[in-house]
């Protein structure tokens, strides 16, 4: 049997074995249509969009849970949920970028001053490089609340890990 | 009912429409539309969850593993058919705005 076909089975095995039960049907049913796909690629990706159908399927089912415990109303399909992934990603790139941004400021000033490095607690970097990026991070989430929701979580979560991260790096650094 | 109804799901619904009676394979149904597995089954999935699809497996044969068949309700039956009636009135609604500047 070709590679493409073999591993187009296992992805299907696998993706119905650990199905959540409300869909484990569906994805047995996909896995069976493997055996009448002509060709090996097109039975790869068969198998690659069963998995994604799958995924987004489940996801969707986890996702309604929690809005009928939070009491959140509305109407979910699978496209809004795509459009709330892409709106947390791209919060996520923002703050990255931002985070990068900073970094270069801070390098640039160092440069072109060298004396903001006193006394051996670097107060400038600090401003620079978390003070100011976790700033806006706060004020741009708080903005964008209301009308983006999803790309405001992403970026509260970016704010957060970059906040632990310097806590971590604080706490493993100061010998004073 | 209320559901959007994307082009894809309206080409799903027009292939059972075919022959509304008869069982339909998924990877029929996908060579029938040209859609693929991930954007086929998630349509069928929100049909079946509405009630306007009827899912089965078929008999087992020796040797033969059984296959998922599937066949509009009688629900999604009149669904698509009042469906298609507001589609046909909405098109006969709106201005042919080709004709009116030719």
């Amino acid at each position: 049997m070709p590679a493409a076909r073999r591993l187009a089975i296992r992805v299907l095995r696998a993706v119905a074995r650990h199905a959540p039960d409300e869909c484990r049907d569906w994805a047995n049913a996909m896995l069976r249509e493997l055996d009448f796909i002509e060709g090996d690629w097109a039975a790869l990706f068969w198998a690659m969009g069963s998995t994604t159908a799958i995924f987004r399927y489940s996801s969707c089912g986890l996702k309604a849970w929690c809005k009928k415990y939070s009491g959140y109303k509305e109407e979910l399909t699978m496209k809004d949920l795509g459009k709330e992934i892409a709106g947390l990603l791209l919060g996520v790139a923002m703050a990255i970028a931002l985070a990068f941004c900073a970094f270069g400021l801070l390098q640039v000033s160092l440069h072109f001053f060298p004396v903001l490095e006193f006394g051996g607690v670097p107060w400038a970097a600090w401003v620079i490089v978390f003070a100011i990026p976790e700033t806006i991070f706060i004020v741009g989430a708080v903005k964008l609340w209301q009308k983006m929701r999803p790309m405001a979580l992403g970026i509260l979560l970016s704010a957060i890990i970059f906040a632990t991260h310097f806590v971590m790096h604080l706490v493993s650094h100061w010998n004073g | 009912m209320k559901m959007r109804l994307s082009p894809q799901t309206l080409q799903i619904l027009d292939a059972f429409l075919q022959d509304p009676t008869d069982w339909k394979y998924g990877y029929d149904l996908s060579r029938n539309t040209g859609l693929r597995s991930g954007t086929l089954y998630p349509i069928l999935m929100r049909l079946a969850d509405r009630k306007l699809l009827d899912t089965t497996w078929e008999a087992a044969e020796m040797g033969k593993p059984p296959r998922h068949l599937y066949r509009l309700t009688p629900d999604g039956l009149q669904f698509v058919r009042e469906s298609q009636i507001s589609r046909l009135t909405e098109g006969m609604r709106r201005p042919a705005w080709s004709e009116v500047k030719n």
